[in-house]
């Protein structure tokens, strides 16, 4: 289990290296951290709401969701990134798409929504 | 960054207080289909809050698969939360009720048995009670989610068939204060204004709302407005417990619990104090009034009144962080922005004297003439996505028949049994049982058959121990329809399942006067249908049972259609054509044909086709964008209030003098409780603890208490804590944090598990006026029983 907790930090240092620098990823790295999976947990800890640890884990992802406009509007993690069974690390972009089809229908081709808006900020374009 | 084990078993078990035990929270992959696969969308409206975000659903081999915004609309701007992202997983989820279930005996196992049978018991034994113990002793209760031809038809089956008013339905217990209010204060039901407003607002004024809960998306417009305008607009919250919602307030307003209305008429002092009335607006379209026999007075009676609320004394009145500068402040905001917005709920709205708090704060919108205008209303937000459009307009209450008008108005009774085709005197001139009443007659036997649609009172009515002895009676014959087990098929003679959201067609009225078509776009599982199929069904069978050929008539214009969109849309011109046509709520306009051209509905009045595919009224009662106003103009002033209620044709600025809640703490009893919603969560949860996201994000209710109580009483965050009033207990997990006010704790209401049904607790006391019962404060005492102990979430299920 020891190991499960190691490869669940792993994975939260990815998905923090991968918000901060989402625009230089190349495509590879990127398939990479899509398909990289939430380590298992209990389903006690299956409980725990995800910012409930990410607080701590990942501390300034959880500031820059929580300052942003997500975070007012208390749209949580797994609307983006799934639950345990379908977590994503990097998000498919259809789930922006469910709040925002008319900026993912006019969003140059190639870019994907962080590109050019901030992962867990959303600021304006960047 | 480092984290061991052992600190996240003891961070998790601080926060959830639990281990968990298995349960059946199904995440099949063709639930996971993403939005680009669909070979369909179809376009609806959301199933869940009162706001009414238009949706499209994505559908792959017949199948749901995906939800959407609809970035054209006027409700949402495209923008969901996540039960709106979610709830089509609620479609072919594996613990929907597919056949009709039956059982003589409470004690019995259900058996399925076929809808003939389902129907035909369903007849004999509403026609039984009735031959037996007369007309009143059957009842229907429905719901604010139920379709308007839903509402409509089983209301028409009961009044003309059955020959009783005793129709009522959920609604009565979270909007029927705010019904009050606007009847009282304005003339006429439903908000003068629009959403349109937010963007137009400078000053939004939030009290007894969490809105950012449990109105996320118009939440989400609100703090666009705030944060997009940060020096220019201003947010007031004012809420005995600080919220995610107070997060965009530049002044939350902390008082107790039920001290709002001194803080209502404080502000309204100080605006007359500081000349900051709109005179104009007053004098042209204002009048004051006091008591039961509403007498007139005049404006310096107000405001001499309104001395026993200077900003000094209601401060005192008020307690919490309340001063009185800060009653200055938020009155100065209020009066002076150019434009505010009001919008309440359930901390208004349930309350032993809701409707009065309603008065109060719709006074401050008439004395600064914050009404009619760009950026400017008080707009009541509604909880159900059909609680305003589907049993306030739709006749879903005891007391009203469609279309706004009374049972007791004998024109208006006779004008709806002409429309009908029943001989008059068909439908009894007294209003049936309030919910409360109904309830309670159960208890007493005087009920003997009830058919409860699409909600559940052995949870949701306050003190529900009190009330499920009544539904557990033998001799109590229950009819359920429903999509999922609830707490209330518990109790269930007869269970028929039915086509939820998506599976049938139908229209929903939100909170902004605005209905909107949702069609068919998959089947429903099994057997389960309609509720329009089985109430035309059961109909006619009662029309044989009773030997009573004008219960068939009720049911006769739609005898023969297909069920999936012609008996709706027959229902629904029935309703609009002949019942709404000139009323204040005409909606003769807003055909299925209108509406499923539009974006986003049609708002009404909205008297022809061509104004409703414009999108109907905007403002009410204002010349030029309303056609009645234009219409039963009687002069040249640009408002003209039309209302029926106010023959004046004036808006009443009310004298209500402030009254704290039914039960206060005392020495047994020390603490107020309070109870409320959570974002992942809706009303029962029978639906939104089937979706895996929203349970794991909100597993089970917990009790919040303040940090200085919790210290006190040696409470820790997860310890578990007995709630206890005189009329029941819980047993939560506690949040310690600076949430509720010292000496006040707040529980979640969502949750099915029999130590954490918080309306075991609350009291079941009710406004004389509204009838709607006062969840929103009660006493209480807390006790720390143990530390976390392990918990699992819990939904009924089917036995037998």
């Amino acid at each position: 289990m020891k190991k499960n907790i190691c490869c669940f930090l792993l994975a939260c240092f990815v998905a923090a290296v991968a918000a901060g620098c989402a625009g230089t990823a190349d495509k590879k790295v990127s398939d990479s951290m899509a398909a990289a999976r939430h380590p298992e947990l209990t389903d006690q800890e299956k409980l725990t709401p995800c910012a409930a640890c990410h607080r701590d884990i990942t501390p300034e992802i959880y500031q820059q969701w929580y300052d942003s406009r997500h975070g007012l509007g208390k749209v949580k993690c797994f609307q983006c990134h799934g639950t345990y069974e379908n977590f994503r690390v990097s998000p498919d972009e259809t789930s922006c798409a469910a709040c925002h089809n008319a900026q993912f229908q006019h969003a140059a081709k190639g870019k994907r929504c962080w590109d050019c808006h901030p992962a867990h900020g959303f600021v304006a374009h960047r | 960054m480092g984290l061991s084990r052992r600190e996240f078993i003891k961070r998790t078990a601080a926060l959830t207080a639990a281990s968990y035990v298995g349960m059946n929270l199904p995440l099949k992959e063709e639930n996971r289909a993403q939005a680009s696969d669909v070979d369909g969308w179809h376009r609806g409206v959301c199933r869940l809050c009162g706001t009414g975000c238009r949706v499209e659903l994505g559908v792959k081999g017949g199948k749901a698969v995906a939800l959407r915004g609809v970035t054209g609309s006027r409700t949402n701007m495209g923008y969901l939360c996540m039960k709106g992202m979610l709830f089509y997983r609620l479609m072919g989820h594996p613990e929907r009720l597919t056949k009709p279930l039956y059982r003589a005996s409470k004690k019995d196992s259900f058996k399925e048995i076929s809808w003939d049978e389902a129907l035909d018991i369903a007849s004999r034994e509403f026609a039984r009670a009735v031959r037996k113990y007369g007309n009143d002793s059957v009842a229907y209760y429905g719901s604010g989610q139920a379709l308007t031809e839903e509402t409509y038809l089983f209301q028409k089956v009961m009044r003309a068939g059955l020959q009783t008013n005793n129709v009522e339905g959920n609604p009565r217990l979270c909007m029927a204060s705010a019904v009050g209010g606007y009847i009282t204060s304005f003339g006429a039901d439903e908000p003068i204004g629009s959403y349109a407003n937010i963007e137009k607002a400078k000053c939004f004024f939030i009290i007894g709302s969490n809105t950012a809960e449990a109105h996320p998306v118009l939440f989400r417009r609100i703090m666009r407005r705030k944060l997009d305008h940060k020096d220019e607009v201003k947010v007031i919250n004012a809420d005995p417990r600080v919220s995610p919602t107070s997060r965009i307030a530049d002044m939350h307003l902390q008082f107790m619990p039920g001290t709002d209305l001194a803080l209502l008429h404080s502000m309204a002092w100080v605006i007359i104090d500081e000349g900051l009335t709109d005179r104009e607006f007053t004098e042209k379209y204002a009048v004051f009034r006091v008591g039961k026999d509403k007498k007139q007075v005049d404006f310096d009676t107000y405001k001499k009144f309104l001395d026993d609320y200077t900003p000094e004394k209601a401060s005192r009145i008020c307690g919490g962080n309340i001063t009185p500068d800060k009653i200055r402040t938020v009155a100065r905001w209020f009066a002076k922005s150019g434009g505010t917005v009001s919008l309440w709920t359930m901390g208004i709205n349930q309350r032993k004297r809701g409707v009065w708090a309603n008065n109060l704060i719709h006074n401050l919108h008439i004395i600064t003439g914050q009404l009619c205008k760009p950026g400017a209303d008080s707009l009541s937000l509604t909880g159900q996505p059909n609680a305003c459009g589907g049993v306030r307009e739709g006749g879903g209450l005891c007391h009203i028949l469609p279309a706004h008008r009374l049972v007791k108005k004998d024109k208006l009774r006779h004008q709806v049994e002409d429309l009908w085709g029943v001989p008059r005197g068909r439908i009894p001139p007294k209003p049936g049982y309030h919910t409360m009443a109904m309830f309670t007659a159960v208890n007493q036997g005087k009920i003997k058959a009830m058919w409860v649609n699409c909600t559940s009172p052995a949870q949701s009515l306050p003190n529900c121990d009190l009330y499920n002895k009544g539904l557990a009676r033998e001799d109590f014959f229950l009819v359920v329809t429903d999509i999922f087990p609830t707490r209330t098929t518990e109790y269930a003679n007869l269970i028929l399942p039915t086509a939820f959201h998506f599976e049938k067609t139908g229209v929903y009225g939100c909170t902004e006067r605005r209905s909107q078509l949702t069609r068919k776009a998959v089947n429903a599982p099994g057997d389960a249908k309609p509720e329009v199929w089985i109430v035309r069904e059961w109909a006619k069978r009662l029309s044989r049972d009773l030997n009573d050929p004008v219960i068939a008539t009720t049911v006769k214009p739609f005898d023969g259609l297909e069920e999936d969109y012609e008996l709706p849309e027959a229902i629904w011109n029935e309703y609009t054509q002949k019942l709404t046509r000139g009323r204040d709520n005409d909606l003769s306009g807003a055909t299925y044909r209108v509406l499923s051209r539009m974006d986003d509905g049609v708002q009404w009045p909205a008297p022809t086709e061509e104004f409703a595919l414009q999108g109907g009224t905007v403002i009410k009662f204002v010349k030029g964008y309303d056609p009645l106003a234009t219409k039963h103009s009687k002069d040249e002033n640009p408002y003209q209030f039309y209302g029926p209620a106010h023959p004046d044709r004036k808006l009443w600025v009310w004298l209500r003098p402030h009254k704290g809640p039914e039960e206060m703490p005392d020495s047994e009893y020390p603490f107020y409780l309070s109870t409320g919603r959570v974002i992942d969560h809706w009303h029962t949860s029978s639906m939104t603890g089937r979706i895996i996201e929203l349970m794991r994000s909100n597993p089970y209710a917990y009790v919040e208490i303040n940090p200085a109580d919790a210290q006190r009483l040696g409470i820790k965050p997860g310890d578990m804590v007995e709630v206890e009033s005189r009329r029941g207990s819980n047993l939560l997990p506690a949040k310690v944090y600076e949430g509720p006010v010292k000496g006040m704790v707040f529980v979640y209401w969502y949750d099915q598990a029999e130590s954490r049904m918080i309306n075991k607790v609350t009291k079941d006391a009710y406004d004389p006026g509204s009838k709607e019962p006062e969840f929103k404060i009660c006493a209480c005492r807390i006790r720390r029983v143990s530390g976390p102990r392990p918990l699992k979430p819990f939904l009924v299920q089917m036995k037998g």
